[in-house]
């Protein structure tokens, strides 16, 4: 929808952005349960008190900056941590915008500045979703090595995703 | 070495479970944040379930009841916070020009529309009976898209250039006047009821038993590398 068009009704909020939204969220936790509450959340706080739409472009911003208040809260309840450390603006706008195949390029600049073996056992792990007793078979090694290894390649590939940024 | 607590919301992560909380160090939040990272860049993994959309859709029907008589839906459902009932409620448009568009569409109006440039409810433009042409910006300092707050005094507002053009808005809410503060997705937020106005004016979201009208615009111009509205002198 243009931007500067104005919604018909909270259904046509709902439907035009909960694609979107859930996205943003998947993107930011990483698993379903959560992105779907978290979704929900933001739904329910933005349409509650919504009965006047100026735009399309406005809702979507206020809905953009009630995600972002409603994923400081998950942190701070899963972590226990401020919001800084885990939201990113950049990317919390990036990905409203829907730049879907974004992440996976930054993704592959990350695991191509790693090591092999740390690059390995983070593609069994993260993105193959093996167990870390599946991925310590594949790698030849022990349960207890595999847990150091991803640990190292972890910490290793924060480290560059600083530097990689989008 | 990875802390427990770590390395259990990991394995939720990599399962597919709710992730479980723990105090994290600001290392391990970075290090999760990479782990969720490639999570999420797994092809389609961010794909929303049917289920999960239509689901959604129907509590917030129920919520809202937009689909008939107000229904309380029982607050069992997966998700955050008992539900409360809400009548019927509707999503009205409001703005300038907006008005004969909405009611074009079939907009349904619960209230009357108060456009800005109404000046009966005391919106629309500020005209000062004795006013001066104050400087609030340099043109240099708002280019296309940028916000400003001013303070002169006797009032204060937000300008910013949009297609060229400046505009300036009234800082203040129109509800009870508290100051009003610009948010991160660039509205105007009134710290005393969580009213929102749009930057045009508008009136974007509110919680008050009636809706409290637009913003009202200040006359704006550009002389000589300035930005100036018209408003009384301090």
């Amino acid at each position: 929808m243009p931007t500067g068009e104005a919604y018909a009704d909270w259904e046509a909020v709902y439907r035009d952005n909960v694609d979107r939204v859930y996205r943003m969220m998947f993107a930011k936790v990483g698993n379903r349960p959560d992105a779907e509450d978290l979704t929900a959340e933001v739904f329910l706080a933005v349409l509650r008190p919504l009965r006047v739409s100026a735009s399309v472009g406005e809702v979507r911003a206020y809905l953009q900056a009630t995600a972002r208040t409603v994923l400081a809260g998950h942190w701070r309840r899963t972590l226990g941590l401020e919001v800084t450390t885990l939201d990113d603006e950049h990317t919390a706008i990036a990905v409203v915008e829907h730049t879907a195949a974004a992440p996976p390029n930054r993704t592959r600049a990350i695991l191509a500045a790693l090591p092999a073996n740390y690059r390995r056992i983070l593609e069994l792990r993260f993105l193959d979703s093996c167990s870390v007793a599946e991925a310590a078979v594949a790698l030849g090694v022990s349960t207890a090595n595999a847990k150091v290894l991803q640990h190292r390649a972890l910490r290793r590939a924060a480290q560059v995703a600083q530097e990689v940024r989008p | 070495m990875t802390g427990r607590g770590l390395r259990r919301h990991l394995d939720d992560l990599v399962a597919g479970r709710r992730p479980r909380p723990f105090r994290a160090t600001p290392d391990e939040a970075d290090e999760l944040r990479t782990a969720i990272e490639l999570r999420a860049a797994r092809p389609g993994a961010d794909e929303p379930r049917e289920g999960f959309v239509d689901g959604l859709h129907a509590r917030l029907a129920a919520e809202l009841g937009a689909t008939g008589p107000a229904v309380v839906p029982p607050s069992t459902g997966a998700g955050s916070g008992p539900l409360r009932p809400v009548g019927r409620r509707r999503l009205l448009v409001q703005g300038a020009g907006l008005a004969a568009a909405s009611a074009a569409a079939g907009v349904a109006v619960g209230h009357a529309l108060t456009a800005p440039g109404d000046a009966a409810d005391g919106s629309g433009t500020i005209t000062p009976a004795a006013g001066v042409w104050q400087t609030v910006a340099a043109t240099a300092e708002l280019p296309e898209g940028a916000v400003q707050a001013f303070d002169l005094g006797t009032v204060a507002g937000f300008v910013h250039r949009v297609d060229g053009a400046v505009r300036a808005v009234s800082g203040s809410c129109t509800h009870q006047g508290c100051r009003l503060r610009l948010d991160t997705a660039r509205n105007l937020d009134c710290p005393c009821h969580t009213t929102v106005f749009a930057l045009s004016g508008a009136l974007i979201t509110h919680q008050l038993p009636v809706a409290p009208p637009p913003l009202p615009a200040f006359e704006t111009r550009e002389v000589d590398g300035a930005v100036q509205v018209y408003a009384p002198q301090a």
